[in-house]
């Protein structure tokens, strides 16, 4: 190490620039309250007096322009699906989708005759976390924002990604 | 069985016929009374569809005002209907519902809401529905907040001339009640001053709800069936 | 000097938008601030619930029932099973009419505090939005502890209910109810007579009797405008002459009869209702009987068609169901309350301003799920 042994107080810290990039976006993720159906009163819930989200950071904004990550919670149907894309185009970088509950990751109970549903929100946008359950607790959902957190810490934004 | 044995379960079941089973139900022999009671089941279905035949080859000679309605608030309402408006109704009268003709069912249903006896003032549910053998209809249930009674009327139609009178001006909640079953059904309705659909996109193709609909396969490039290769 | 051109604007208040309702879309043509016309638009959330009716049997669909209203969830199950019970002639045992009871109910009451909850947070004021959805949960508690599930229970079967109710639910609910009643007199502490609430909701959106009754209005939107009309009481069904409640209706306490205000207060009147109902339920309850004993082994009801209606938080909740003497139904059909609430907007919003029109839109109490099933 040579030059840099021994120089630094103790209230200086380092680290990798990738890593603090990382540590400083994925705390404090702020959602785009994309509540559809079901699903949308668990998110609700979710952020109300019980198992409060603001305490982690997260707080609910109605604007795709000033939110990090979209909770698509509920059923995407058809009419709905061109706005999603739109919506989801109009976030700014860096941005994630969490697909909350199972009509948002695969159709859910509208899988078989349901002609006007979405089979999972992964068919229009690129989803990061799938929490499932017909509502998943509130408590899940908090966890998928969690395991959220964790991809954001490892995610390496400074490298160029192979093709 | 001998020829005794078959006159006497004759007499018991004319004697069945007239109401008197004492004398069915005190004969010992399981296998007797077994046979008794099914020839008496027999009659008197024989008896009923010999009724009905009657009825039916003597009412086209009566006039329609000579059916009389029971006491039944349906049958009722229905001889009030056809008195009003000759000709309306497509059916006999009976305990559950009232089936009409297309033609004068904005004129019927003004003079339902208005006419002070009757006073339907609210249209509850309004339903499509395929019956198959390229029909479909239409069902009101019409209830009255003043008098409390209600009644359900049928109007049949088919397929290819899919066309009932609206009635949105006279219950405000059928122009909403009247573009979904439009969206669903395919079934026009004539005068609606906004006729176009409700639930599905401007841009759908097809009436969901029939029997035979099949699901277009994508709607501005996005598949609509569950694709299942991965799967296993 | 000249003369000013100026044209209306059409303004689209989208389907993504910070509130509970749901995904509704308002096509809103203004002058201004001042509103000309309102259209609704919906069908974001349809989801072929009657298409799935057509192909699932009696009891399978249920659960597609819960997903419509979701957030009364077993008042839905609830009508869905009188009216199949009344097309099969069936008769449930007492035991299971007192524990649907208590359940819808309990349900009316969590339905109520997340309609009132959401309103003030629409009009702008969080704290109650934050204390009601505390006393909702305690009530969710109690639905977790008999059937597993906090939102869609898939509970009330045809002919019983899938879970008997466990040890200690009585208490629970008796402690819930005398630390609930309090509570009461501290939301209308909080919003129903606050100044500014009351300048926000009184005399705006005023909905006449005869316009309500020819759109089809119906619970407590109807029950604001003078109409005493509750089915609970008019067209009884289950148990419900058992209990001795009284039917609330509006009465212009804060300006006009059928203003936003009146709605608001109709339904807080009707939380009180429900803690009288549930408290009579709870002590009358038989305590033993066997809540599957009526379960029947096949759901085949005989052929025919039935149009039967109950009353759920929202309004009255009408199915008719078309049966061909088959396992399957033939034909589903739910004649949804919010459906028709919605479609008085129109008639209500004209002439008021911007921010009225969120204020009528959160009175109607609307959930999207219900009305696009």
């Amino acid at each position: 190490m040579g030059i840099l042994e021994n120089k630094f107080e103790d209230n200086v810290v380092v680290a990798k620039l990738d890593k603090l990039i990382g540590w400083a976006r994925s705390t404090s993720p702020w959602y785009f309250q994309f509540g559809l159906a079901c699903c949308a009163i668990e998110m609700m819930s979710a952020a109300a007096s019980r198992h409060d989200l603001e305490r982690l950071g997260m707080m609910p904004r109605s604007s795709p322009r000033q939110a990090d990550v979209m909770i698509v919670a509920g059923t995407v149907t058809m009419k709905m699906a061109l706005r999603v894309k739109k919506l989801y185009e109009q976030m700014a970088d860096p941005k994630y989708v969490i697909a909350m509950g199972s009509c948002a990751t695969s159709g859910g109970p509208y899988w078989q005759h349901g002609y006007h549903v979405l089979k999972g929100v992964d068919i229009v946008v690129p989803v990061d976390v799938y929490v499932p359950g017909c509502p998943p607790r509130p408590e899940a959902l908090i966890e998928g924002l969690l395991k959220l957190q964790e991809k954001i810490l490892d995610e390496r934004p400074l490298t160029r990604k192979m093709a | 069985m001998s020829s005794e044995q078959e006159k006497l379960i004759a007499e018991l079941i004319e004697k069945g016929l007239a109401g008197d089973m004492d004398s069915i139900n005190a004969i010992e022999d399981r296998v007797l009374r077994s046979k008794v009671k099914s020839g008496l089941a027999k009659a008197k279905r024989a008896a009923k569809n010999a009724a009905v035949a009657a009825a039916k080859e003597s009412s086209p000679e009566e006039s329609s005002a000579e059916i009389m309605p029971s006491d039944h608030p349906n049958q009722k309402f229905a001889f009030m209907i056809e008195e009003k408006f000759p000709d309306s109704l497509a059916d006999t009268l009976n305990d559950t519902h009232i089936q009409i003709k297309p033609d004068q069912w904005f004129e019927i249903a003004s003079w339902l809401k208005s006419e002070p006896s009757l006073y339907f003032d609210s249209l509850q549910c309004h339903t499509g529905i395929d019956l198959g053998e390229n029909m479909l209809e239409a069902r009101y249930n019409l209830h009255s907040m003043k008098h409390d009674h209600k009644i359900e009327i049928r109007i049949a139609v088919s397929r290819d001339n899919a066309h009932i009178p609206s009635i949105e001006q006279i219950w405000r909640i059928g122009d909403w009640f009247e573009r979904e079953t439009y969206d669903m059904f395919g079934i026009f309705f004539d005068g609606h001053r906004d006729h176009r659909r409700m639930l599905l996109p401007e841009d759908w193709e097809g009436y969901p709800l029939r029997k035979d609909y099949e699901v277009q396969e994508t709607y501005h490039g996005i598949i609509i069936p569950k694709v299942k290769e991965g799967w296993e | 000097m000249g003369v000013v051109h100026g044209e209306e604007m059409v303004l689209n208040i989208g389907p993504q938008h910070p509130s509970t309702h749901g995904v509704l879309r308002l096509k809103v043509k203004t002058d201004g601030e001042i509103i000309s016309e309102i259209t609704p638009v919906i069908g974001y959330l349809h989801r072929c619930f009657e298409k799935h009716c057509e192909n699932m049997t009696y009891d399978q669909v249920i659960p597609f029932t819960d997903r419509c209203d979701y957030l009364a969830a077993m008042a839905n199950n609830f009508g869905y099973v009188v009216a199949v019970e009344e097309l099969m002639e069936l008769k449930v045992p007492e035991k299971v009419e007192y524990i649907r009871v208590i359940m819808a109910e309990l349900q009316r009451i969590a339905s109520h505090l997340l309609a009132l909850g959401v309103y003030g947070l629409d009009i702008g004021a969080f704290t109650p939005f934050l204390f009601m959805l505390r006393d909702r949960e305690r009530i969710l508690d109690m639905f977790e502890m008999t059937c597993g599930a906090r939102l869609l229970y898939n509970y009330m079967w045809v002919g019983g209910v899938s879970h008997d109710l466990p040890k200690g639910f009585v208490e629970t609910a008796f402690q819930f109810l005398d630390y609930f009643e309090p509570q009461i007199e501290e939301y209308n502490k909080l919003l129903t007579y606050n100044k500014i609430f009351i300048e926000r909701t009184a005399d705006i959106g005023v909905l006449p009797q005869d316009v309500a009754i020819s759109y089809g209005v119906s619970g407590p939107n109807l029950r604001a405008s003078g109409v005493k009309w509750d089915l609970r009481r008019n067209d009884t069904y289950s148990i419900y002459e058992k209990f001795d409640f009284d039917v609330c209706i509006g009465d212009g306490g804060q300006g006009t009869l059928g203003d936003c205000w009146d709605r608001y207060y109709v339904r807080m009147l009707e939380i009180k209702e429900s803690v009288k109902i549930l408290r009579q339920a709870l002590a009358q309850m038989p305590k033993d009987g066997d809540v599957h004993q009526a379960l029947p082994k096949k759901i085949r009801p005989p052929k025919g068609s039935i149009y039967s209606r109950t009353e759920t938080p929202r309004g009255d909740l009408g199915f008719y169901i078309e049966s061909d003497g088959s396992p399957i139904p033939t034909r589903v059909k739910m004649r949804s309350p919010a459906f028709t609430a919605l479609s008085v907007l129109g008639e209500l919003a004209g002439g008021w301003m911007m921010s009225d029109v969120i204020s009528i839109l959160g009175s109607l109490d609307i959930v999207l799920g219900e009305i696009d099933r």
